[in-house]
């Protein structure tokens, strides 16, 4: 950044912090509020808390009725999250590789298809795997959504490994080479650890692009046995009766802190997606 | 070598399973729906023959006569229903009568087999004529055929002359499943709703892209460039937050703010307004929480774009400007916006395909409402194919829409491809062995 350190003469800088504090106002108001709400009581035309209570944390040991239990929701959450990066990381770690260093036929076209598919709008892959389980018999399990949910984050993934395979110097890989070692040995042992920043950042995409997910797993499994937090939340949301914001926000909350935590311990690896983009 | 080669197929194969499998089938079989008239009520795996009144009133149209034909009843004389007859305990000779003499016998109206049955030997009472009667009933109404063949031979059966032609159409018009049919994209060139949520889509994309996704992220990110290091970084925080936060709780606190029970509402009613729900109120309101809802999380990947970009011009430029006197703004307008061309055009291209397949946020916010005021396309053919609230999910027609969207997806890639000058992208591997 130019001269972040000393403004100079010609600019002051708290007008500006000022402004943009006032622009940043709705979002600062709305996560504070997801806090406050959470924890206190407020009576319905108030814009401040009169006491504390956990009674809208609730539903972390009481389940409501014709919901799922919060922990297996959670569960169901973790374990789609956590397959989806690992399925992601594997296939694009090795496939990333391939198109980086090796030439292998049709590179170039395969190249050029990962990039046009990830412009594909997840709409049509909704529509069609939908009809497509419904006819085999697949509706309603984990396993069909973490299938579809990584192959909509590999092009993204293979691309960005790529990347991270291009700037690893030849010169690793050729003393491996002439020392004797297999192709896939040089990979695994030599090639691997010099991408970790990479790996890290796709990891922790992954993860928290499978972790907030809503419209497969609320198309392809809204089974109660197999149903994840956003879904679980979007219930409630889409329920217009009974709007009970403060426990939506305590459900809310517990649904987020494990982001904003992953966030805030690795988010100089994130940024090497979010810098090179992805969908939004 | 030989190796590096093999090795490469390998390494390569489970991504190119996985992509064609959960990526490009499900985009060509999209393509096969997007040219049938599959729905909840033709079913999705192929339908029986059934000849139910809707149908002959379809058939009404081509083949009058064999319409009403097949509307009224038949009698057939077999041995289904002998048997049933001889089950009735009635005199034996009846059934045995009627065996022997009208076996395989056709009558077109239940006149004239009562006339045929009280003929026999045996003479049976009024209500027994019409209790045997019933056992030869064998209307081709309502009844299932699991296939043509089954069709056919039922109809020639009970004796309808039919030419094959017409045999055709009577399958045509009584069949339940689904058929090929390219009605979906005519229907979609037709329909108003269509251009309604068409000028939906491009008015969403328009705004969002131009007001927060590149107008606001580029303000963002010069200002957080001027900043001290530590305000900077709470603010990039701050805009980031969208984007790391799963989509149903961001919108969730959106629908908080603008809720009738919510913030604003309260707000208002401090200054003597009553509450009201501003999110779905009016046209105006929706689109005004549309675009902000999706406009800050987009606000957010241009800034961090366009922050790197501004990082890497070199700092002499800025110094060298200063010493000449140049303001803040002289140094935005000559030094930063001039290098942001690329970054700029980046994010547009990226950013209006994101928008055009995004729905997400649309959906859980307003949902298409108030009426169909923020239905966008993609969000179109999610309801038309998978939530639709009159019931009958059309599936066909919904894949018609998503596959518009893949064929503008496609064609935008391929066109920002080469404004990107693909072939620097795919250069050779540097190592080949």
């Amino acid at each position: 950044m130019a001269e972040q350190s000393q403004p100079s003469a010609n600019y002051r800088s708290w007008p500006v912090i000022t402004a943009l504090t006032i622009v940043s106002l709705p979002l600062l108001l709305m996560y504070l509020y997801l806090f406050l709400d959470t924890v206190t009581v407020k009576q319905p035309d108030a814009l401040l808390p009169s006491g504390l209570t956990l009674n809208h944390w609730r539903f972390l040991w009481q389940t409501t009725p014709g919901k799922a239990n919060i922990w297996h929701v959670t569960l169901n959450t973790l374990l789609f999250s956590a397959c989806t990066t690992s399925l992601v990381l594997i296939v694009s770690s090795m496939a990333g590789y391939v198109l980086s260093r090796l030439n292998v036929p049709a590179r170039g076209f395969f190249l050029a298809g990962v990039m046009v598919l990830h412009a594909f709008p997840s709409v049509t892959l909704i529509i069609a795997i939908f009809i497509v389980l419904q006819m085999i018999g697949l509706y309603n399990s984990l396993i069909g959504v973490i299938l579809v949910k990584a192959a909509i984050d590999l092009p993204l993934g293979i691309w960005l490994m790529k990347g991270f395979y291009d700037t690893v110097p030849w010169e690793i890989e050729m003393a491996g080479v002439v020392d004797g070692a297999s192709r896939f040995r040089v990979w695994r042992s030599l090639v691997l650890p010099q991408v970790k920043p990479g790996i890290m950042a796709l990891a922790l995409f992954s993860f928290l692009a499978g972790w907030g997910e809503f419209i497969l797993p609320q198309v392809l499994a809204p089974g109660n046995d197999v149903q994840v937090l956003s879904v679980y939340l979007a219930g409630f949301l889409f329920d217009d009766n009974n709007y009970d914001f403060n426990m939506f926000k305590a459900v809310g909350l517990f649904y987020l802190v494990p982001v904003l935590i992953a966030y805030a311990l690795f988010n100089k690896y994130l940024m090497n997606i979010y810098g090179g983009g992805s969908k939004g | 070598m030989k190796s590096s080669r093999t090795l490469g197929l390998v390494m390569i194969a489970p991504a190119a399973v996985m992509i064609v499998l959960f990526f490009l089938m499900p985009v060509v079989l999209t393509a096969v729906f997007s040219m049938t008239n599959m729905t909840t009520a033709t079913g999705i795996s192929g339908g029986v023959y059934q000849i139910a009144p809707n149908s002959l009133i379809a058939l009404k149209s081509a083949m009058p006569e064999i319409a009403t034909e097949m509307a009224e009843p038949r009698y057939t004389i077999d041995e289904a229903g002998l048997k049933a007859v001889e089950g009735l305990g009635l005199a034996p000779g009846i059934a045995a009568e009627l065996r022997a003499k009208h076996t395989g016998e056709v009558f077109p109206a239940r006149r004239d087999v009562e006339r045929m049955i009280k003929d026999l030997a045996e003479r049976p009472s009024t209500r027994e004529v019409k209790q045997i009667s019933e056992q030869f009933n064998r209307s081709v109404l309502n009844t299932r055929f699991d296939s043509k063949g089954q069709l056919f031979s039922a109809l020639d059966g009970l004796g309808f002359q039919l030419t094959p032609e017409q045999k055709e159409i009577v399958a045509k018009t009584t069949y339940t499943g689904w058929t090929w049919t390219s009605d979906n994209f005519s229907r979609m060139a037709r329909s108003p709703d269509m251009a309604r949520v068409l000028f939906n889509t491009v008015l969403y994309v328009a705004l969002v892209l131009t007001l927060f996704n590149v107008g606001y992220a580029l303000l963002l990110a010069i200002l957080t460039h001027y900043m001290p290091p530590t305000p900077a970084s709470i603010f990039r925080g701050i805009w980031l937050l969208p984007r790391i936060t799963p989509v149903v709780i961001y919108v969730l606190l959106w629908k908080w703010l603008a809720w009738d029970s919510g913030f604003i509402s309260i707000l208002m009613g401090k200054f003597g307004y009553p509450p009201k729900n501003y999110l779905l109120d009016t046209a105006y309101n929706a689109w005004f929480f549309v675009v902000l809802i999706n406009g800050f999380i987009g606000a957010s990947m241009g800034m961090l774009v366009f922050s790197s970009a501004m990082k890497a011009i070199p700092k002499s430029q800025f110094y060298a400007s200063e010493v000449d006197g140049a303001s803040r703004w002289q140094q935005i307008r000559y030094i930063i916006l001039p290098q942001m061309r690329w970054p700029i055009l980046f994010v547009t291209c990226y950013q209006t395909l994101s928008l055009l397949a995004s729905f997400n946020e649309i959906l859980l916010a307003t949902n298409g409402g108030p009426g169909n005021a923020t239905e966008v396309w993609a969000l179109s053919a999610y309801h038309t194919a998978l939530r639709n609230y009159a019931g009958n999910l059309e599936y066909g027609l919904g894949a018609a829409m998503a596959l518009v969207l893949v064929v503008i997806g496609v064609v935008l890639s391929l066109l920002y491809l080469r404004v990107f000058n693909y072939g620097t992208l795919v250069a050779q591997p540097l190592i080949e062995d």
